[in-house]
């Protein structure tokens, strides 16, 4: 956590304090199918941030009293493992995990064709093992490549990222010092980038709207980035055993 | 296992709403008639009972001397708690919160500490070992939807009555206060939901159970915003989030000038 | 097996790897299988194989659980006894219910049938009929979507591994196939290859090489 009386220059000369530029996403690296009992699975990097993901299903909803004769559901688990933060986190799920499952799930439901599954649940169950602020952007972004792994039917992929403020300036996909600015404000937020449709928005900080315009249009030019690399990560899978032919 | 009396309601909402109309009569961007009863609980530092419509909401806040988080020595922090009660709907449950009533605390806690109405260091006792702790808890007591604008406003309204209680060898002396708690802004949540692609204001639970999409968004004041939460399986695009925050401005607005 | 005509496994044309939400085409086609139409034009819905030189749009899943559908040829696991017949594990969401009646063999627990689909339901559950019970042999598990090309185009690939293998053997369209006898070893080996490699040309071929202890190059 940044030093409350230290002055930092959160963007100096176009760079920021981890040297990228305001519209710069951290670096991030995908694999999918890695693990070979989930019917879908992911893995993410994303700065230091580390992901997992499996997909179960689509299976029966059990209790029945959970189904949904209509459509399936999706049963979206976020967890952090205890040593995935500075201090040890307790291993039992705190609300900030079940809030983030709730809006997570929400923010794929959109994309799957989900009346396809009537009384169906999809489970995603997703574990945080490194993380630096974004860990939920990371998550919802790594939960829609496994999903595609599992071969669900889907609109599209659905990418997400954070933006936000730090010493007044609007920043894409802000670090933990950024989060830590006294001004910071963090909104996660994703997108169906063919579509341009928003799944998950959530914000904390104070905010103008101007400002809000400003975030909202770098969250879209970096979703487009991540789209890309979703395509890339899926396609890879198949690829590799081209190459070795 | 959806109530299918719920299907049959909702579509009367959607042929409504797709003329533009309510069952209530109501425009798509009208607030139900709100009422705030203050003081509700005598052993509550701040207190009060919102009712927008028939969605009723009690809400009463404790002041706690406690000890500050090692890496914030010299401040307090609030606490909002929420809870749907099993007798607000039928659809609640006796037991530990489940993620709806969480989502609800975290939203409202969201806006509240986010828009530095409470400046946590004047909660500070002596720093590095003793801080005031707000709490605030909330009961929806009965469930008629837009549980997030109802339960701000109670937790506004009763914070608005805090007294912070008098401190003698660091216990509280009953009965005695010191003063009121500085309250330096207003934020208020309000929320959206998106029916048959149509943006309406202040959902009544059927409305809810139509909605594809719901965001609350909290502002300060007339030009500063605190919180967003989207909600549910459906989405936005960027300009109806731009629509739903323009009417947070104005409806909230209007809602301050009776807390 | 017989194929399904949207499924069929075309060798000789061009094709290209698709993500959920990719465009196929805009141009008015027949619609096939894991496609959706948005304002006229034709997405994948999956991520999946598609051949644009087709005149139908439709894409061919590399992965995803078993959907039954009418006329696959099942392999089924008992898994439960009920009064009067037994709910057979098809590898799927649900279950499917077998009357007694319908077979000459006692049902129990564990016993390995074949069977069609007659129907399927909205919510994905089947009817079965053409029942077989088996006996010994036992159970491989493989991708289901790759086993069009376990089966080949006019059964070529089947003929292939039972020859290669000695294997008596069954591809189940739900992704489990039973194999008595003969090298079942190789066999693995063989549909490990066929899964790896289904999205590429000539594999019957490779295959062919491979059973007859020829290097893979």
């Amino acid at each position: 956590m940044a030093k409350k009386n230290e002055k930092i220059e959160y963007v100096k000369n176009g760079k920021r304090v981890d040297g990228r530029k305001v519209d710069e996403l951290r670096p991030i690296k995908m694999e999918v199918g890695v693990l070979p009992n989930a019917d879908g699975s992911a893995y993410l990097e994303w700065g230091q941030n580390k992901v997992l993901v499996g997909v179960h299903g689509p299976k029966e909803a059990l209790p029945k009293h959970k189904q949904n004769p209509y459509k399936g559901l999706v049963r979206f688990v976020y967890r952090m493992a205890t040593f995935s933060v500075p201090d040890r986190k307790n291993p039992r799920p705190g609300r900030r995990e079940v809030e983030i499952s709730k809006v997570s799930g929400e923010a794929l439901e959109k994309a799957i064709f989900l009346e396809n599954f009537p009384n169906c649940a999809i489970d995603v169950y997703l574990e945080i093992f490194d993380s630096n602020a974004g860990s939920r952007a990371a998550g919802i972004t790594a939960a829609s490549l496994a999903i595609a792994d599992a071969g669900i039917p889907m609109k599209d992929l659905v990418c997400a990222v954070g933006v936000g403020k730090a010493g007044g300036e609007i920043i894409l996909d802000l670090n933990k010092t950024e989060e830590d600015a006294p001004d910071a404000v963090d909104i996660p937020i994703a997108i169906m980038p063919r579509t341009k449709e928003i799944t998950l928005l959530q914000m904390d900080g104070l905010f103008t709207k101007a400002e809000w315009k400003k975030a909202s249009k770098l969250a879209f030019e970096g979703c487009d980035q991540l789209k890309k690399m979703q395509e890339e990560a899926l396609r890879k899978k198949f690829d590799t055993a081209e190459k070795k032919k | 296992m959806e109530n299918i009396l719920w299907n049959v309601k909702t579509d009367k909402v959607l042929s409504l709403i797709k003329e533009g109309k309510r069952a209530d009569e109501r425009k798509l961007d009208e607030y139900r008639s709100i009422s705030i009863t203050k003081n509700i609980s005598e052993n509550a530092d701040g207190s009060a009972k919102v009712k927008l419509g028939d969605t009723e909401v009690y809400a009463g806040v404790k002041m706690m001397p406690g000890t500050p988080y090692p890496d914030n020595p010299d401040q307090g922090t609030i606490s909002v708690g929420a809870e749907l009660m099993p007798l607000a709907s039928p659809e609640f449950e006796v037991g530990p919160p489940r993620e709806k009533a969480i989502e609800l605390a975290r939203v409202v806690d969201r806006c509240i500490r986010e828009s530095k109405t409470v400046d946590f260091k004047s909660l500070c006792v002596r720093e590095g070992e003793l801080v005031w702790i707000v709490f605030i808890d909330t009961y929806v007591s009965n469930y008629d939807g837009n549980a997030f604008d109802a339960t701000s406003i109670a937790a506004l309204a009763a914070l608005n009555l805090v007294q912070i209680p008098k401190l003698e060898d660091d216990k509280i002396v009953k009965g005695e206060y010191t003063g009121k708690l500085k309250i330096s802004k207003q934020p208020l949540l309000s929320t959206v939901a998106k029916i048959g692609g149509k943006l309406v204001s202040d959902p009544t639970l059927v409305e809810e159970k139509a909605m594809e999409a719901r965001f609350s968004c909290g502002t300060v004041d007339d030009t500063i915003m605190c919180a967003f939460q989207k909600g549910e399986a459906g989405s936005f695009t960027v300009e109806e989030i731009d629509e739903c925050i323009d009417r947070s401005f104005k409806n909230s607005k209007e809602i301050r000038k009776l807390v | 097996m017989e194929e399904k005509k949207d499924e069929v496994v075309v060798e000789h044309k061009k094709k290209i790897v698709v993500v959920p939400g990719e465009l196929i085409t805009d141009e008015r086609k027949k619609l096939g299988q894991h496609v959706f139409i948005e304002n006229g034009k034709v997405y994948s819905d999956t991520l999946g194989l598609s051949y644009p030189s087709s005149s139908v749009a439709y894409v061919v899943p590399l992965s995803g659980r078993y959907l039954p559908q009418r006329d696959d040829l099942i392999i089924g696991i008992v898994e439960r006894l009920t009064m009067k017949g037994a709910m057979v594990n098809i590898n799927s969401i649900y279950s499917c219910y077998l009357s007694a009646d319908s077979v000459r063999d006692k049902l129990e627990l564990g016993t390995i049938v074949s069977a069609k689909v007659d129907s399927v339901n909205e919510t994905n559950e089947a009817d079965l009929f053409d029942t077989r019970v088996f006996f010994g042999g036992e159970i491989i598990s493989v991708t289901p979507s790759k086993v069009p090309r376990m089966v080949g185009k006019n059964g070529s690939m089947l003929s292939v591994l039972k020859e290669g293998t000695g294997c008596n053997l069954l591809v189940g369209r739900n992704g489990w196939v039973w194999a008595k006898d003969g090298d079942t070893a190789k066999l693995v080996k063989a549909l490990r290859l066929i899964e790896k490699e289904a999205h590429f040309d000539n594999l019957t071929v490779k295959v062919e090489a491979f059973l007859k202890g020829k290097k893979v190059k």
